[in-house]
């Protein structure tokens, strides 16, 4: 679900910057011989930065300071754990009142937070305990690249 | 101390009274020299040590890395709305947000700060370091409309490090981390250029899970990694500190790793522990 969730911001900002994407047995970002990152966060960090038009890491201080809140809920309360129940209430209540999880606009955490429940808690979220995740999770799903990614990707996967 | 004999008539011999003088003369100029020595030693062991030490004697706070950056609180927060911005944490006493600590004395730099501290009925007893973290209780609190800030500090039993800021429009911030990066940037410090930014969340993130909450295997691994980095620069971005020296280091001296630490990251523990934003913490790791 990791890769799936840098490849997902790679899609993102493909536009705005210039980009190949190639496959090895490790993830990693080249961005030069001195410079490379190699663990997710960073990787998606970077990017968002390079590509700052498409406002992945929130519009203000406040939005990244919640960007980097999603990013690492994914990483320690999503991705990898047996038991995401308490993990997906907490999202429920926090999509109630929302249409993205930060400002008004798709950014990191959507992407993050999307790959992690496409990896691990799709599942384990019902419409009737998590309406409101739910409909955060199926409106992405059919929006491009959500959509291509997890077509091109699933398929690899299995 | 002083002795020499006094005439019957109680006056004093005016040799031994000039005696007494250049005495006097001789430990003055002994002083400057000590205070321009010790302004030199800590150019010298601290890191950033391309300054002009003539300026030192007179202004110590000089020999400090100055932050970046200009920072105003209307522009990077929006406008202000006449409520004071506090800023209210959560944390477990058990697990004492060092970083935090420091990151507030640097705010108390900056702005107008209104600092407190409370303990949750969730927690029965809080050593009394913990209470006097942020400094002395402001005794003029009825006059929030003089600070530009407020922070609060609450001692409650937090399965994990909680912020709540402008709850109408942010969701709650959990995670040290997380919480260190809102307060930096309320600095204006924060690197503008991407990769800058982006190694120092880096390091962040790999002392906060890899060295805090990773195995001994783990801890080793960081602990070489930042001692190769900082056998090549003074700080962990190269010439400048950030948050990244300020987190790692809270980091280490939390878990007491200084002892068992490589040469380059005990050197540069001193280094941090030598700024004045570091000494709020001294008393929390007696």
């Amino acid at each position: 679900e990791l890769f799936m969730w840098a490849l997902l911001t790679a899609e993102h900002v493909k536009g705005s910057v210039s980009l190949s994407v190639e496959e090895g047995k490790d993830t990693m970002l080249h961005v030069s011989d001195q410079v490379q990152f190699s663990d997710v966060n960073s990787i998606t960090r970077y990017l968002a930065r390079v590509a700052p038009a498409l406002g992945l890491y929130g519009a203000n201080m406040m939005e990244q300071t919640e960007v980097d809140h999603w990013l690492e809920f994914s990483a320690h309360r999503l991705c990898g754990q047996a038991d995401v129940s308490s993990a997906l209430q907490d999202l429920d209540k926090a999509l109630a009142l929302r249409t993205f999880l930060v400002g008004h606009s798709v950014t990191l955490a959507d992407l993050c937070i999307w790959a992690a429940l496409k990896g691990n808690g799709e599942s384990q979220a019902k419409p009737s305990a998590h309406p409101h995740l739910c409909r955060w999770y199926s409106f992405l799903s059919s929006q491009v690249p959500f959509s291509s990614v997890g077509c091109k990707w699933s398929g690899k996967i299995q | 101390m002083k002795l020499f004999p006094v005439f019957q008539n109680g006056e004093v011999d005016p040799a031994l009274k000039a005696l007494e003088e250049r005495q006097d003369e001789i430990l003055r100029k002994l002083y400057d020299l000590k205070a321009t020595v010790d302004g030199l030693a800590k150019t010298v062991t601290t890191p950033d040590a391309d300054l002009d030490a003539t300026t030192l004697t007179h202004s110590p706070a000089q020999s400090e890395p100055a932050l970046q950056g200009t920072a105003d609180l209307d522009a990077l927060l929006g406008k202000d709305l006449g409520a004071l911005r506090d800023i209210v944490i959560n944390a477990n006493p058990a697990r004492p947000p060092l970083s935090l600590l420091v990151l507030h004395a640097l705010l108390c730099q900056r702005y107008q700060v209104l600092s407190s501290v409370h303990v949750h009925s969730s927690v029965s007893v809080v050593p009394s370091p913990l209470l006097s973290c942020l400094g002395p209780r402001h005794t003029d609190g009825y006059a929030r409309h003089r600070f530009q800030l407020g922070f609060t500090l609450i001692w409650k039993d937090v399965p994990r490090l909680q912020m709540k800021f402008n709850t109408q429009n942010m969701c709650p911030i959990e995670g040290e981390g997380n919480i260190a990066r809102f307060l930096y940037r309320l600095l204006g410090a924060e690197p503008r250029d991407p990769v800058c930014a982006t190694q120092m969340d880096s390091w962040v993130d790999t002392c906060i899970f890899q060295l805090v909450e990773g195995g001994g295997k783990e801890r080793a691994a960081v602990l070489r990694a930042l001692n190769t980095t900082l056998g090549r620069s003074p700080w962990l971005l190269g010439q400048d500190f950030s948050l990244a020296d300020l987190v790692c280091s809270c980091c280490i001296l939390r878990a007491r790793l200084t002892p068992s630490a490589p040469v380059n990251v005990q050197r540069w523990l001193t280094s941090c522990q030598n700024l004045s934003y570091f000494h709020c913490i001294q008393p929390l790791l007696q």
